[in-house]
């Protein structure tokens, strides 16, 4: 699948290196272009001009997982202070563990 | 062919044409009763699957008529969550593009123009980036693929993408796997999670989770065919089986509804006919 950006927490990027991604994590860090998010594991994020990033918020981050394992931002959506990380982790779960109906070729 | 206006609260207009040449075609309706499109069908089949975007993409079509297939069970309606990353105001519909991480759909919402100016200020409006929820079918179009929705509606819950994947990840387990063995047992978890798959969803899946007590390898099939094939598995009967009328009885339906689901349970191979043709016995494979 062309366009599918799998869902994924800090263990998986080394496998998905310099592909995009979709990264649901919490904003721990705001250092100017760079931020920090933890989902499952603190990853470095390098951010694009028009994210708006809030500290204690969720975040759902698209991007391309760079060689050094920091995330070059796409896309951003703010979603809040209301999210149940588990049920999110269970998410990547299912989405790897079930992947035929989540990302690769059929 | 001719289709009358469905006059519903989602009221569209349909072109007359469906399937293969689906895209002015679209037919209204909560698919439990009016679908003028599936006459040949009867509703019992209509179901509600929650699905990803990948699996529209791959889903399998069926016959010349535009039906679908997805892991191996047809389709009817279909719900899905996805982002809206662009939102496209034609004259007859509003096409919204969704993508939900595992590919991206165009989903048509036909304007109703009988729809009144209030009716249509109350909708809640629907912005780009915004992540939604749309019901509708899939169909195809010149090769491309798309769903005509009934309803598109904006996530007010942000877990609600998470709970949607998840739910979209059981019903295809079940459909690629079989009901979970843990529920045979009927304990008290296994009952719990039915029950709200029971009340979301229509008929064929809801009816497909509740059947337990080593029932796993049980084709989909109607509620009322369940409910009757749970009567003859449980209520006291000697070995020539339950007659339509004691059925009829103890589930308090009407006559019809239990021949018919009696006709889908033989059809099935899961019951026989006994003495007559309104005597069945569960058919007991060891």
């Amino acid at each position: 699948m062309s366009d599918a950006t799998p869902r994924i927490l800090a263990t998986h990027l080394e496998n998905f290196k310099h592909q995009n991604v979709r990264i649901l994590g919490k904003v721990t860090q705001l250092r100017g272009e760079n931020a920090q998010i933890d989902a499952g594991g603190l990853i470095t994020i390098l951010l694009g001009r028009d994210s708006h990033l809030t500290l204690n918020h969720a975040v759902e981050i698209i991007g391309k997982v760079q060689q050094d394992l920091t995330i070059r931002v796409l896309a951003s959506t703010d979603f809040g202070t209301g999210v149940d990380f588990d049920a999110a982790a269970a998410v990547v779960d299912a989405t790897h563990r079930y992947k035929e109906i989540f990302y690769g070729d059929e | 062919m001719s289709y009358n206006n469905y006059d519903n609260q989602y009221s569209t207009t349909s072109y007359g044409a469906q399937g293969g040449a689906g895209g002015g075609g679209f037919i209204p309706g909560d698919g439990s009763q009016n679908s003028p499109g599936s006459a040949n069908r009867g509703y019992s089949k209509d179901t509600l699957r929650p699905v990803t975007i990948k699996q529209l993409l791959e889903a399998q079509p069926m016959h010349q008529d535009g039906d679908f297939k997805i892991d191996g069970t047809e389709i009817t309606q279909v719900t899905f969550v996805g982002q809206i990353r662009n939102i496209s105001n034609q004259t007859t519909n509003i096409t919204y593009k969704l993508d939900d991480g595992t590919g991206t759909i165009e989903v048509k919402q036909w304007v109703d123009s009988d729809a009144s100016e209030a009716q249509v200020a109350a909708r809640p409006k629907l912005v780009e980036n915004d992540y939604a929820r749309a019901w509708g079918k899939l169909r195809i179009y010149n090769s491309k693929r798309h769903v005509g929705a009934q309803i598109v509606r904006p996530i007010t819950d942000i877990n609600e993408i998470s709970y949607h994947m998840l739910e979209a990840t059981v019903v295809h387990l079940h459909f690629t796997r079989g009901p979970p063995e843990s529920l045979n047992a009927g304990a008290g978890t296994g009952a719990a999670t039915n029950g709200s798959y029971g009340q979301q969803q229509q008929m064929g899946y809801g009816g497909g989770i509740q059947d337990m007590g080593g029932n796993a390898g049980l084709p989909a099939m109607s509620a009322s065919a369940k409910k009757v094939y749970n009567v003859l598995k449980t209520m006291p009967q000697s070995n020539e089986g339950l007659h339509q009328q004691a059925i009829a009885a103890q589930l308090n339906m009407d006559m019809g509804e239990v021949a018919r689901a009696g006709d889908e349970l033989l059809s099935a191979g899961v019951i026989y006919t006994t003495v007559d043709d309104v005597t069945w016995a569960v058919l007991e494979v060891d």
